[in-house]
C-alpha cells in the first residue's frame, strides 16, 4: 500500500502570549525568530501511517509545502520517526498562501508522486485552522473523504476507519483512494524516534520540487473572490483580574466572585 | 428572489439546534444583501414531517424537504449528493452549513462542486456593501480572521454555538418535497457502525464546567475536579493532553471536533491555554484560570485569575462552595 | 548552546526531553518515595537507544558521540536523577569499557544484550575498605585450570540488584596498587556471586546500590577483560567517562532547581509581591543559570575532546567537580527560596537536594577530583 501524509509547519503553537504578533502586511502570523513544529495533528497523521507501514509493509512518503530550509527539520524528525521518503515543495512564499491554494499544490505533488492508496494529513492545522485540505485534496484527487479519522480498523480488503463524531464514533467502510484528515487519540500518540533512526535519517531521500514543476488543476477555486480584511488580536474588553494572597483569601475572594455573580 | 439556502437536519424528528443557528445567521445578512431564505431540510423517515414547523416558527418560509432511506446519520457522502442536487436546481447565492461532523467536509466539497467561494468554521456573518463578512478565530483562539466574500454562489460553514438561536417570528411557511437521485453503489463511503458514547451531564449543556489540562498531572486529578463539578451542579471537562494521555474519556475533550462550549462559568484548571482548547471555551460568560504560571495564555482570555498550584487551591474551594450551598 | 549542538543534537534532546517529560516526571517523585526500580521506563528507554548510546550500531548501540550523550543524559536528569544513574552506569561503566578493552568475542557477547536492555550492567569497583584508595581493593583473583576464581566483597554497586553482568575488579598479580589488578566480565549467573545488603541512600533511591560479594566465583578464562594486570588502567580510563556522565547528572539536577525555582518564586506572594520581584531573590536566579550555564560548557568541552579521541581527563575531572558543586549549591539555594515548602514532600525540590548531593561523592569525590586536577597542573609545571 501507498501513503502519502501531507506535513505542514507551523510556529509552535505553545509559543507562550508576548511571542504572538500578526504582521499587518501578510495578516498572518510573524514566524521570524520563532520555533517552528510540526503541525499538531499532521503528526497523528504521521502515526497513523507508520503504524500502517509496520502492521503491512506500506511505504509511507511525506510531503510538505514551503521554503526548503524551514521545513528541513520537519522533515527530517518525519524521516526519523519511520516515513521512507520525502517530497518538499519549495515555495518561499507557502505560509502566506490560502488553504484552497495549498491543497491545489499539494494535489498536483501527488499526482506526481505517483498513485497513492491514502492520503493522510491532520484534521485541522495549528494556525490557520480551516479545516479545508483534506476534502479539497479529495474533490481535486477524485478521492473518496472521510475527516477526524482516529485510527485505521482494517486496512485490507474494503478498509475501514473510526470517525470520531460528536457524540461518539462511527466505524465507515472506505472506497480507496481515499483522503483521510486524522486526529488524536490514544491510539496514535506520534512516536518517538529513536537515536538510530534519527541518525539514519540523513540517509533516506528527500525531493525538491519548485511549484512552477506542477500542474495544478483549475477545475474549482473555492478562494476566489475571498480576502482576508484583516487578522486581529481582538481588544480585551475586560482584563484578567488577579485573585492574590494565601490560597484561603484566594478561595474566599473567588467564592465571593462567583455569589455575586449568582453562580453560586 | 435569488436566497440564501441554509442546510437544516432533524435527528429524531426534532429541528437540530444548530440549523436554528443557520436561520439567525441567515437573517443577520439576507436584509442588506436583498436576498431570501430558504431552507433544505434533510434526512430520512418520520421524524422529518413535523421540523419544517419549527423552521416556519422562526421565519423561514419556504422549506424544501429532501426524505431519502440513504440520509442516515453521518452519511457524508449521501448528504454531499443530495445537497449538490437541490443546490443545483436552486442555484443559491449563499448557501450555510453548520460545521458540525458532516457540515464540516461537505461544506467544502460541496464549494469545489459548485465552483463557489467558500469560508469555513466561521462564528459571525455580517454584511458590507455586497460583500458577506464572516469571521472566524485562527492561531488557537488568539486572534479573528475577517473573510469578505464578494463572488457569488458563496458557502459558509458555522462553527455550532456561536450564533444564538433566533428568537420565534412565525411566518406562514410551505414545505415543498424534492426527490434526490441517490443509489448506494454512489457512495465511497459508508457508515458501517455508530457507536454512542454516554455522558453523564452532557458537558454541551452544562452551566458549570470545570476544564482540567495537562497541569492536572493524571487521572487522580481529575478526581478531585469532578467532585468540585458536583459541588457547583456542573460538568467536568478537558483540554487535549489528557484526553491524549488517558486521563479521561476523549468525549470529555473541548475546543475541537466542532466541541465548543458556552457555559455561565468555565474553570480552567492547570490549562495553558495555548492551544484550540481556548477557542472552544471562549464564548463563556465567566471564565476563571487557575495555573502555576503566571504567563500562561488562559489568563488572556480569563476573566478572574488566580496564580497557584491547583492543589492549593480545589480543595478549599472545594469545601467553601459545599458550605456555602449548604451541602 | 546551538551553536554547539548540531541538527542531530537538537533532534536527540528534542526526543529524551519528550520521553523524560511524558515516562518519567509524572513518575519520579513515587519512585523516590517507594526506592522502587523503574523497570518499564528502563525497557523504553532502551527501546530508544539510551542505554547504549555510544556503542557502535555494528554491536546494537545508537552510535552517538560522547556530546549527544551528554545532551541525553542531562534531560534524563532533569526529569529523575535517579533513573539518569541507573542509564548512565550502564552506558559509561560497563559499554565503554567493554568497548575499549574487550575482544571481538566479548563484544559480540555482550554489546547488544547491554544496548537493547535484554541486560543491564553494574560496576563492581569499590569495597568497604577501598573507596578513594580504590587501587588498594582487596577482592582475590586466582587462575586454576583456566577458570579464575574471584573471592571478595564489592560495596556501592549501582544496579546491582538488577544487573545481569558485573564489571568485577580483583587482584590477580602480585603487586601492590593498581598494577595488580585485572578487570573481569562477570554474570550474575556464574556460581559464587550473589547479591547482599541492598543500601537505604538519602536520594538517587530508585537505582538500587548494592554488595556484591563473591565467594570463589567462577568465572571462565575468556571472561578476563584486557591483559593481566591493566585493571588499574581499565578503571582509570572508565572514570573519564563515567564523570562526564556524572557531570550531565548534576546539569540536570541543577537545571530542575532553577526552573522550579523560577516558577515558584513568580506565583509565591509575600509582603504584596510576588517573591521574584525582590532583587535578593532574583540574584539567586541569575547565580544559578550562570554556574549552571558554566558547568554545562565545561561538560560540553570534556565530551567534545572524548568524542574526538583525545585526552580528557582533567577536564573530565573539571567538569565533575564544577557541576556537582553547582548541582548542590542550586539545590541547596532552591529549598531556601522555596521556605518553609521546600522543606516538604509536596515540592520536588527537597528531592533535588537529596539527589544532588550523591554528584559530589561517586564516581570519585570532589576532593578526589581535585588531585586529578592540581596533580595535571603541577606536573605542567
Amino acid at each position: 500500500m501507498d501513503v502519502v501524509v501531507c506535513l505542514k509547519q507551523v510556529v509552535d503553537p505553545e509559543l507562550p502570549v508576548r511571542d504572538f504578533a500578526v504582521d499587518p502586511g501578510t495578516q498572518r502570523q510573524v514566524r521570524e525568530g520563532r520555533p517552528l513544529v510540526i503541525s499538531t495533528y499532521d503528526e497523528n497523521a504521521l502515526e497513523v501511517a507508520l503504524q500502517l507501514k509496520d502492521a503491512s509493509g506500506a511505504r509511507v512518503r511525506v510531503l510538505t509545502l514551503g521554503p526548503q530550509q524551514a521545513v528541513s527539520e520537519a522533515i527530517r524528525l518525519a524521516l526519523a520517526m519511520g516515513a521512507d521518503e520525502a517530497v518538499v515543495v519549495d515555495d518561499p512564499r507557502a505560509p502566506e498562501l490560502s488553504g484552497p491554494e495549498k491543497a491545489r499544490t499539494l494535489a498536483a505533488a501527488i499526482r506526481r508522486i505517483g498513485p497513492a492508496d491514502l492520503i493522510l494529513t491532520g484534521c485541522e492545522s495549528a494556525d490557520w485552522a480551516d479545516r479545508v485540505v483534506a476534502p479539497l485534496l479529495a474533490e481535486d484527487l477524485g478521492a473518496a473523504c472521510v475527516t477526524f479519522v482516529s485510527r485505521i480498523e482494517r486496512w485490507d480488503g474494503a478498509p475501514v476507519v473510526r470517525r470520531l463524531v460528536e457524540d461518539g464514533h462511527h466505524l465507515v467502510e472506505v472506497r480507496l483512494p481515499a483522503v483521510l484528515s486524522v486526529t488524536s487519540d490514544d491510539s496514535n500518540r506520534p512516536r518517538l524516534p529513536k537515536v538510530k533512526d534519527i541518525m539514519a535519517a540523513k540517509r533516506k531521500p528527500v525531493h525538491a520540487w519548485s511549484p512552477a514543476d506542477l500542474t495544478r488543476s483549475s477545475a474549482s477555486d473555492p478562494g476566489a473572490g475571498v480576502e482576508v480584511r484583516g487578522v486581529v488580536v481582538p481588544e480585551r474588553t475586560s482584563r484578567c483580574e488577579f485573585l492574590t494572597g494565601e490560597p484561603a483569601d484566594q478561595v474566599a475572594a473567588l467564592a465571593q466572585r462567583l455569589r455575586d455573580q449568582k453562580l453560586l | 428572489m435569488p436566497d440564501i439556502l441554509v442546510v437544516a437536519t432533524a435527528p429524531e424528528g426534532t429541528l437540530s439546534r444548530s440549523s436554528l443557528e443557520l436561520v439567525a445567521g441567515a437573517h443577520a445578512i439576507c436584509g442588506p444583501l436583498g436576498l431570501g431564505v430558504t431552507a433544505v431540510l434533510l434526512g430520512t423517515g418520520p421524524g422529518l414531517v413535523n421540523a419544517p414547523q419549527a423552521l416556519h416558527q422562526h421565519g423561514v418560509a419556504r422549506v424544501l424537504r429532501v426524505d431519502h432511506p440513504l440520509l442516515t446519520a453521518g452519511e457524508s457522502d449521501a448528504y454531499l449528493r443530495a445537497i449538490e442536487q437541490v443546490a443545483r436546481t436552486e442555484r443559491p447565492e449563499v448557501v450555510l452549513i453548520s460545521a458540525d461532523t458532516m457540515g464540516r467536509d461537505l461544506a467544502v466539497r460541496l464549494a469545489w462542486r459548485l465552483g463557489a467561494a467558500l469560508v469555513t468554521e466561521c462564528f459571525e456573518l455580517t454584511s458590507d456593501n455586497g460583500a458577506v463578512v464572516a469571521r472566524r478565530q485562527v492561531y488557537g483562539g488568539r486572534a479573528v480572521a475577517s473573510m469578505a466574500v464578494t463572488r457569488r454562489p458563496a458557502v459558509f460553514s458555522m462553527k455550532p454555538r456561536s450564533l444564538d438561536a433566533p428568537a420565534p417570528s412565525p411566518v406562514a411557511g410551505t414545505v415543498e418535497d424534492l426527490t434526490v437521485e441517490l443509489e448506494p453503489g454512489d457512495l465511497p463511503t459508508r457508515v458501517r457502525e455508530v457507536l454512542r458514547e454516554q455522558s453523564d451531564v452532557g458537558l454541551e449543556d452544562a452551566q458549570v464546567v470545570i476544564g482540567g489540562g495537562r497541569g492536572i498531572g493524571g487521572p487522580e486529578g481529575f478526581a478531585q475536579l469532578g467532585e468540585l463539578a458536583s459541588a457547583l451542579g456542573g460538568a467536568v471537562g478537558a483540554s487535549r493532553p489528557p484526553a491524549d494521555s488517558g486521563w479521561v474519556p476523549l468525549s470529555w475533550q473541548v475546543g475541537q471536533t466542532g466541541k465548543t462550549i458556552r457555559p455561565a462559568l468555565y474553570v480552567a484548571v492547570g490549562i495553558s491555554g495555548a492551544t484550540q482548547h481556548v477557542a472552544g471555551v471562549s464564548g463563556s460568560r465567566m471564565i476563571v484560570a487557575i495555573n502555576r504560571d503566571p504567563e500562561a495564555p488562559i489568563f488572556s482570555v480569563a476573566h478572574l485569575g488566580i496564580v497557584a498550584d491547583f492543589r492549593e487551591i480545589v480543595p478549599p474551594l472545594i469545601a467553601k462552595v459545599k458550605e456555602l450551598r449548604g451541602l | 548552546m546551538a551553536v554547539l549542538l548540531s541538527d542531530e543534537h537538537r533532534m536527540i534532546q528534542a526526543m529524551v526531553r519528550e520521553f523524560a517529560t511524558r515516562e518519567l516526571l509524572p513518575i519520579a517523585a513515587d519512585l523516590d518515595q517507594h526506592s522502587q526500580f523503574p523497570r518499564e521506563a528502563v525497557e523504553r528507554a532502551a527501546d530508544l537507544g539510551l542505554l547504549g548510546m555510544t556503542v557502535p550500531e555494528d554491536y546494537g548501540g545508537a552510535g552517538m558521540d560522547p556530546l549527544a550523550y551528554v545532551v541525553a543524559q542531562e534531560e534524563l536528569a532533569r526529569a529523575c536523577a535517579g533513573f539518569q544513574t541507573i542509564v548512565t552506569v550502564n552506558n559509561s561503566l560497563v559499554c565503554e569499557p567493554i568497548l575499549r578493552w574487550g575482544s571481538e568475542a566479548q563484544k559480540q557477547r555482550y554489546l547488544p544484550d547491554l544496548a537493547s536492555g535484554r541486560r543491564l550492567g553494574c560496576y563492581c569497583l569499590t569495597e568497604p575498605s577501598a573507596g578513594s584508595d580504590a587501587m588498594s581493593l582487596r577482592t582475590t583473583a586466582a587462575l586454576r585450570d583456566g577458570q579464575w576464581r574471584l573471592s571478595g566483597t564489592k560495596v556501592f554497586v549501582t544496579n546491582g540488584a538488577e544487573a545481569d553482568l558485573c564489571l568485577v575488579y580483583a587482584r590477580s598479580e602480585p603487586e601492590a596498587g593498581a598494577r595488580g589488578l585485572s578487570a573481569f566480565l562477570v554474570e550474575k549467573s556464574f556460581p559464587g556471586l550473589s547479591v547482599g545488603k541492598i543500601e537505604k541512600k538519602l536520594g538517587i533511591r530508585c537505582s538500587s546500590t548494592t554488595e556484591i560479594v563473591l565467594d570463589d566465583c567462577r568465572v571462565p578464562g575468556e571472561n578476563l577483560l584486557g591483559e593481566r594486570g591493566q585493571g588499574g588502567r581499565i578503571a582509570l580510563a572508565t572514570l573519564d567517562g563515567g564523570r562526564i556522565g556524572i557531570a550531565a547528572q548534576a546539569l540536570g539536577i541543577a537545571r530542575a532547581c532553577l526552573e522550579e525555582t523560577a516558577a515558584y518564586v513568580q506565583q509565591r506572594q509575600q509582603f504584596g509581591k510576588a517573591i521574584g520581584e525582590f532583587q535578593a531573590v532574583r540574584w539567586a536566579l541569575a547565580d544559578m543559570a550562570t554556574r549552571l550555564e558554566a558547568a554545562r560548557l565545561l561538560t560540553y568541552r570534556a565530551a567534545a575532546l572524548r568524542g574526538g579521541g583525545r585526552p580528557c581527563t582533567r577536564e573530565a575531572a573539571t567538569a565533575k567537580l564544577f557541576a556537582s558543586e553547582t548541582a548542590m549549591w542550586a539545590a541547596h539555594k532552591a529549598v531556601q527560596l522555596f521556605g518553609g515548602y521546600g522543606y516538604t514532600q509536596d515540592y520536588p525540590v527537597e528531592r533535588y537536594f537529596r539527589d544532588a548531593k550523591i554528584t559530589e561523592i561517586y564516581e570519585g569525590t570532589s576532593e578526589i577530583q581535585r588531585l586529578v586536577i592540581s596533580r595535571h597542573l603541577l606536573a605542567r609545571s
